[in-house]
């Protein structure tokens, strides 16, 4: 039979499978979820869904290419440029993510189903926007039970958020320890004193907590349910969920354009110079390291490429975010990401969820003003970081150099105590040069920093 | 089918969570909607000018 490959995270639910085959995904219906299906299809659910960009379309494919018995259909899904996981998000996409979780649910309450799960893995951001991707995700409604995945939602949605806006937007990566969700007595405890005036909390919080763990199931029946009672509680969860928002922060980089001593002469140089080689340079996706607000991100996505942008910063993420939502950017993917730190690979067999740099595989690197912040501030050699740039890109690099003169080094470099250590113009090219070559040089104006335009040789280092 | 319903664990008494909290709610939205029907008697008139009036209904 044909050769195909189950993708390492598809494989909790019986209703089907993602699976790989020459390169492209497909997802395998089961004979199981027939029913589902059907009227999944029948009832224009999914035609609404994925009208309203609520979903990821797909196609049938008329073929069992796995061959295996209890095959019902095979789905050929929108191939997806680039995958993110939640533990990656801003505040703002977790939310848009929760709230389109709630959407979708209530959607499909009109089309007599139901979301049978709620984990923040089954959402995507595909041009720009919250999508679902998993097209297993709804069931028959029954009216008289309660919502199957409202813990999930509860664990995986809420508990994330509102730690963040209780405590701190960097919580939010937390969410990589407890892949299922955040248990619900841990996030109790975590809540600030304030939280004890809040009713939703009390609801959905620590109410759960309250009961003894086996309570429910020592009833034979389960309490009664209805339609008008589903209605009120996701109108609650709604409400909760829109209620969530980040205290004010001042981050140390969120205004950094603002208040920084780099004159915007400076940027608009710098930018012209980056426009310029992004729009001659082949390649379809570029990521942005240190990405800051994204200035230079949102150069690379009117220039047509696939933008990733990252940045340790959530608040600076949070802003790309919302701006790229707000003008409608639809090819730019922001991230919170330390590349110091990049998502590691999780899961079963460390294979479920593919560590960052495995996943962005981008053709262009873009690394502005970050050289002296990694090797000055970090203590990442300028070895360390050819190989890494060699690693990962597949053919070009752009690279600001910041001299040690540069007033910014000069500020890490005091406070770090960084002396007698190999950082120069003539260093920093020699190292380069032993995997790349370099095409393109130029002093950006109004500063002392170094723009190069670098092509990958190929030579491992 | 078993396997099939215990494919997501619902959570330990997430049910009972769920049947409470709707009951909290459904008293809330009865409570609301008779106050609501008060203020629309007294002030029938005025009924667009209400700022608070949509937020009520959304905020059940």
């Amino acid at each position: 039979m044909s050769r195909y490959k189950k993708h390492p995270a598809s494989y909790r639910d019986p209703s089907g499978f993602v699976f790989e085959q020459d390169g492209i995904y497909y997802r395998q219906v089961n004979k199981l979820y027939a029913a589902n299906y059907d009227q999944l299809v029948k009832s224009g659910l999914y035609d609404l869904l994925v009208k309203e960009k609520k979903m990821l379309s797909h196609t049938e494919v008329e073929e069992n290419l796995t061959g295996e018995e209890n095959w019902y259909r095979t789905l050929l899904p929108e191939q997806l440029h680039f995958i993110s996981y939640p533990y990656e998000w801003c505040f703002s996409q977790w939310k848009d993510a929760a709230l389109l979780t709630l959407e979708l649910l209530q959607t499909a309450l009109e089309h007599d189903m139901i979301l049978k799960d709620a984990t923040p893995f089954n959402i995507q951001f595909v041009h720009g926007v919250p999508v679902l991707i998993d097209s297993l995700s709804f069931e028959k409604y029954d009216e008289t039970k309660p919502w199957i995945a409202y813990h999930q939602f509860t664990e995986c949605f809420i508990a994330p958020l509102l730690l963040a806006s209780h405590q701190s937007a960097g919580l939010l990566s937390m969410f990589q320890l407890y892949p299922d969700g955040i248990p619900l007595r841990l996030v109790a405890g975590m809540l600030p004193f304030k939280s004890l005036l809040n009713i939703q909390v009390w609801l959905h919080i620590r109410l759960p907590n309250m009961l003894p763990p086996d309570a429910g199931s020592k009833q034979k029946k389960s309490p009664a349910f209805s339609r008008q009672k589903m209605k009120h509680l996701i109108s609650n969860l709604f409400s909760f969920v829109r209620s969530l928002s980040l205290p004010p922060v001042r981050t140390q980089w969120n205004n950094y354009y603002d208040e920084t001593i780099l004159s915007e002469a400076y940027l608009d140089a710098k930018k012209k110079i980056v426009e310029g080689w992004l729009q001659e340079l082949p390649g379809r996706t570029v990521l942005d390291i240190g990405t800051n607000t994204g200035l230079f991100a949102e150069v690379a996505a009117s220039a047509g490429k696939y933008t990733i942008a990252v940045d340790a910063d959530t608040a600076c993420i949070d802003k790309l975010y919302n701006r790229c939502r707000k003008q409608k950017i639809n090819n730019l993917t922001a991230l919170c990401s330390d590349i110091v730190n990049p998502a590691p690979a999780i899961g079963w067999q460390n294979e479920e969820r593919a560590a960052f740099l495995e996943r962005a595989r981008p053709d262009i690197i873009l690394a502005l003003a970050l050289v002296h912040h990694l090797v000055i501030g970090r203590n990442i050699s300028l070895q360390q970081l050819v190989s890494f740039f060699n690693a990962h890109t597949t053919d070009f690099l752009i690279i600001e150099f910041v001299p040690l003169s540069d007033e910014k080094a000069q500020q890490l470099a005091l406070q770090r105590d960084f002396r007698d250590r190999a950082y120069s113009e003539d260093i920093f090219e020699k190292f380069f040069s032993d995997c790349f070559a370099i095409e393109e040089k130029t002093v950006v104006p109004f500063s002392g920093r170094i723009l190069y335009r670098m092509k990958k040789t190929g030579i491992p280092l | 089918m078993l396997f099939y319903l215990l494919y997501i664990d619902p959570g330990s008494g997430s049910y009972l969570v769920q049947a409470i909290i709707a009951a909290i709610l459904g008293v809330t939205f009865y409570f609301k909607t008779i106050w609501l029907k008060i203020k629309l008697f007294f002030g029938g008139r005025k009924k667009d000018n209400q700022p608070g009036k949509r937020e009520e209904h959304e905020q059940v």
